[in-house]
């Protein structure tokens, strides 16, 4: 049954890969250690390191080298990787932590000496220089103190470019980013008072530490490099597992969905810009203490790419594969490709050949680079280390297991799935002449509804009718022209989505928007964005409380899941993207219980379904509904909408046309003639 | 010069730029229009383009801007030069789209993008390896010929720049608009799926885009040698901003939106260098893109919606 593996240029590749990660060292590490013995290793090594190349000064600073590098790798990985913003002036907020560091730590600028400096100066701040007409103010601050600062600065640069891109998708938020990464040496290079222009700033202050300067030797810098490494890939582990990660690769995967399902876009994606850009602002300012140095070109738009290139090589998403990857190109570029272009001479004087012998790899990186990114794209988009790994297939008894609904007992259910009723006055939503226009078109025309607490409402209508819309409208997708929608007492119309699902309203989407590449577990877990409350800092000190919400998260994913009985449970870490369609449905469905909602909204859940499967999810609908669950549903099987729905709206052209019980629509006439045309009607009316 | 010919002759040049910059907008507007990529790789096509230019004008012993040529042998140089350039612009095109671009089709998101990125250096250091980093003198045969206009000098090369850019737009916008592949362009541009079911061979329509644009990019290359009188490996990216801050500035996706957007951003760069500094025309025209991008980033005349998910 294993199907057969057919061999292109690009699988073999795969296969190499593969291989490697079967042949692990750390095969006889227990499963769960693993993490922590390769990480305790890989830091282990990169102690060593000086040591085991005999402290060779110029070795020792290509290393440093790599690892600044690395931590810009780390930085664009979070916005690229995890938030899916594709960043091409990232080097923009390198220059920026740059230039900070070299602003308040050289004599680039040196007011005149007044009373107004002393309190910095005994904070060893600045220094007073003394100078015939009149003192004058060094900026002398520690290296350790700008380290955060100039992070920090950065990260308010990063809000500040990346705000007016929120709105765009994908090719133009790069493309405007690409212009702020030019602007930024542009305006660098003509600001002479501040940057000494084209010149560069010089006579940066090297760090000191204990009243030792690091002066130019390379190994000092070389440790701070490694714990700036180190402490940008806990923050970049722990961000990643956490709920901030998973908001930020919902928003990667599927926009709309993921504020649809709680997540502030806005926010995230904001987040995602500062911590990117404040990882490049550190990184900045131990770039320039080390060169002691920095000049506009330093952070051109080749900069940016080069950290691209680094991350799509090592993997996009892929923390340690990133690193990997910045490491690897740093590395050949100042150790291999000069020992490579040497013996490529060699072998060209040997067999004569003349172009061999004046062949330079160093400066051709750049046609490395391109070909690179080429050829990952071509044939290997996961990177060196893919950021997800490959779970086990089913096995054929698996897959073809017989299906069990597990049943769970009335209080079972009440523990998996919460309160979810409304008990408040008057009923859980009520809209009121709500208008959509796109254009000319009217999308929804003064439509009113109710729906009762504890009620299902099944909205049905030929194709093209406004029931998506009217859900879109009431969720807030699309912003409605007119009317007035409230929920649970309280009006609703004009919020932004992931607001309405905070508010206890959770939907489904008729063509099916879950995150593909994320596994069940996670996209489920998304759905409790709204219901848990680690923010960034939380999941950067993992306390005992963040963990207990963690655990606890995960565990109620697992029951809402169990509530599909063996259909998603042994499929629980595979991606969604490799489901059956029927399970998909089902996994949206998860997803949107999982924020505990008081009202869910059904977008055709049967749709595609065969009939089987229709049965079992509309009894499954069905104990939801007795659980206490109000539900809106838009079917097209009457069959469903006659055994679920207490009350049936039906639209024709955005209007409401008739409203009642199941029995009274299917006998009204202008819903037959709405299906069927103004024939049938007659010819209806001929019949009775 | 007084300050009216002094802006006048800002026009003059600013309009030579822009009938570059739009030529070199298609490109962008065409590809984006029916693949929704944008292609980096057209910013170093154009450099390219601009080497074999410069090959074809060397073709005929022409070299540096004194072998002066007149009428007929002008005009066959001339003619030989943009079409041979052209074509072999929009070869490369072609072989891009077939060998780094098609494998790639349908993949969602920036992975083509980041390709054409790719393309774009590995074309970018071919040219730096076997060419070097030196300017290269771009070899001009057109005759010093101008004339003097309220103070301001209107070259012949000027009115050669304009003609050709003229031709070439009223050209593809006929293509466009009256042919039948023009048409299963314009088809496949609004929905390349439905297209299909119609009929439309899609691959020939993107094939037919990327070979289009990309030989108009070797018309503007051309035209830059000849307005500039030098190449070098690094003109493609100053050069390929502006025409895509042109190409947004018009609406990314529409023909005529590329045309007006490409004069603009000449005007505004020959009148902004005049009026506030040289040294600030980047940070101008960035600008005009965030801003344009940010606020109202369907352009002038563009059907395209870039915030759309």
């Amino acid at each position: 049954m294993a199907e057969r593996e057919t061999i292109t240029p690009g699988s073999i590749g795969g296969l190499a890969f593969a291989f490697l990660q079967k042949a692990s060292p750390l095969q006889w590490v227990a499963p769960h250690l693993r993490a922590h013995v390769g990480t305790a290793l890989a830091f282990v090594f990169a102690i060593a390191f000086p040591l085991m190349i005999d402290r060779n000064d110029a070795d020792i600073d290509s290393a440093a080298n790599a690892l600044a590098f690395a931590s810009l790798a780390l930085g664009l990985n979070i916005v690229v990787g995890f938030a899916g913003l594709l960043d091409l002036g990232y080097a923009a907020f390198f220059a920026i932590g740059a230039y900070t560091y070299g602003f308040f730590a050289s004599a680039q600028f040196m007011p005149a000496w007044s009373g107004f400096w002393e309190p910095f100066e005994w904070l060893h701040l600045v220094a007073r220089v003394h100078q015939d007409g009149g003192d004058l103010v060094h900026f002398t601050v520690s290296f350790w103190l700008m380290l955060p600062f100039s992070a920090a600065f950065a990260a308010l640069f990063g809000i500040l470019f990346g705000a007016p891109t929120l709105r765009l998708k994908g090719d133009y938020l790069a493309i405007v980013t690409l212009g702020f990464g030019e602007i930024v040496p542009i305006v660098v290079r003509n600001w002479p008072s501040v940057t000494n222009g084209a010149m560069g700033l010089n006579g940066v202050a090297a760090p000191q530490l204990f009243g030792h300067s690091f002066g130019i030797n390379a190994t000092p810098y070389y440790f701070v490099g490694v714990g700036l490494v180190a402490l940008l890939i806990f923050t970049s582990t722990r961000l990643k597992s956490s709920r901030v990660g998973r908001a930020w690769m919902a928003i990667r995967e599927d926009e709309i969905a993921a504020s649809a399902m709680g997540v502030d876009r806005v926010k995230f994606k904001l987040l995602a810009f500062a911590i990117g850009a404040a990882f490049a602002g550190a990184t900045g300012t131990y770039f320039v203490a080390k060169l002691q140095t920095a000049t506009p070109e330093m952070f051109m738009f080749p900069v940016s790419v080069m950290i691209l290139v680094m991350i799509v090589f090592g993997g996009i998403g892929s923390v340690w594969g990133v690193v990997l990857g910045a490491v690897i190109l740093q590395v050949l570029q100042s150790w291999f490709l000069e020992d490579l272009s040497q013996w490529l001479h060699a072998l060209g004087r040997l067999i004569g050949v003349q172009w061999l012998q004046h062949i330079e790899l160093v400066s051709s990186i750049e046609l490395i680079f391109g070909l690179i990114l080429v050829f990952m794209m071509l044939y290997r988009r996961q990177g060196l280390i893919p950021a997800t790994r490959k779970v086990r297939a089913l096995s054929l008894a698996e897959q073809t297991a017989r299906v069990e609904l597990a049943a769970p007992a009335p209080a079972e259910r009440v523990r998996v799935l919460g309160d979810m009723t409304y008990r408040g006055p008057g009923p859980l939503l009520e809209i009121k002449g709500l208008t959509v226009r796109f254009g000319g078109l009217v999308a929804l025309r003064e439509v009113s509804l109710s729906v009762p607490a504890h009620s299902v409402v099944a909205v049905i209508g030929p194709n093209g009718s406004g029931k998506s819309t009217l859900f879109n409208a009431v969720t807030g997708l699309v912003a409605p022209n007119a009317g007035k929608v409230h929920f649970a007492g309280h009006p609703i119309e004009g919020l932004p989505p992931h607001v309405v699902l905070g508010r206890g309203m959770a939907r489904t989407f008729q063509n099916i928007r879950l995150f593909p590449n994320l596994t069940v577990l996670e996209n489920v877990m998304i759905g409790m964005h709204a219901r848990l409350h680690t923010g960034a800092v939380g999941a950067l000190m993992r306390l005992p409380g963040t963990r207990r919400e963690e655990a606890a998260a995960r565990e109620h994913a697992i029951e809402i899941l169990s509530l599909f009985g063996n259909r998603l449970i042994p499929r629980i870490d595979h991606v969604v993207s490799s489901l059956s369609y029927a399970n998909r449905r089902r996994v949206e469905i998860a997803r949107a219980l999982a924020s505990n909602p008081k009202l869910l909204l059904l977008d055709e859940p049967t749709a595609g379904m065969n009939p089987a499967e229709t049965l079992e999810l509309a009894q499954q609908i069905k104990r939801l509904h007795e659980h206490g669950l109000a539900i809106v549903l838009i079917e097209h099987k009457l069959d469903v909408v006659v055994s679920l729905a207490d009350n049936v709206v039906v639209l024709d052209h955005g209007e409401k046309i008739a409203e009642g019980t199941p029995d009274v629509v299917r006998r009204d006439e202008e819903v037959i003639r709405a299906y069927l045309g103004r024939s049938a009607s007659l010819r209806g009316a001929a019949v009775a | 010069m007084g300050w009216e010919a002094v802006y006048l002759q800002q026009v003059i040049n600013g309009l030579s730029l822009g009938a570059m910059y739009a030529l070199l907008a298609l490109g962008f507007t065409l590809v984006y229009g029916i693949l929704e990529l944008i292609n980096f790789a057209h910013f170093n096509v154009f450099m390219v383009s601009s080497f074999i230019g410069m090959m074809a004008l060397e073709f005929f012993g022409l070299s540096g801007q004194s072998h002066i040529l007149t009428g007929l042998a002008l005009a066959g140089v001339m003619a030989f030069a943009f079409v041979a350039t052209m074509l072999v612009a929009g070869l490369l095109g072609v072989a891009i789209e077939r060998f780094a671009l098609r494998p790639l089709r349908g993949i969602p998101g920036t992975v083509g993008m980041i390709t054409t990125i790719g393309i774009s250096y590995i074309l970018f250091n071919l040219v730096l390896l076997t060419k070097g980093a030196g300017s290269f003198n771009f070899p001009n045969p057109m005759p010093r010929v101008a004339w003097t206009i309220a103070g301001a000098t209107l070259d012949l090369r000027e009115v050669l720049i304009w003609g050709v850019a003229l031709v070439l737009m009223t050209g593809l916008h006929l293509f466009v608009n009256k042919t039948r592949i023009g048409k299963a362009m314009r088809a496949t541009a609004q929905d390349s799926e439905a297209a299909r079911m119609m009929g439309v061979d899609v691959d020939r329509v993107i094939v037919m885009a990327f070979f289009l644009g990309s030989a108009l990019a070797g018309a503007a290359a051309l035209i830059f040698g000849l307005y500039y009188n030098y190449t070098s490996f690094i003109i493609g990216y100053t050069a390929g901003l502006r025409a895509f801050t042109a190409a947004v500035l018009g609406g990314i996706g529409s023909v005529t939106g590329a045309m007006v957007g490409g004069i603009i951003i000449g005007l505004i760069e020959a009148l902004g260098g005049q009026l506030i500094a040289v040294r600030w025309t980047d940070v101008i025209i960035f600008s005009i893109l965030v801003l344009v991008l940010v606020f109202a980033p369907t352009g002038l005349m563009g059907r395209a919606n870039p915030t759309k998910s």
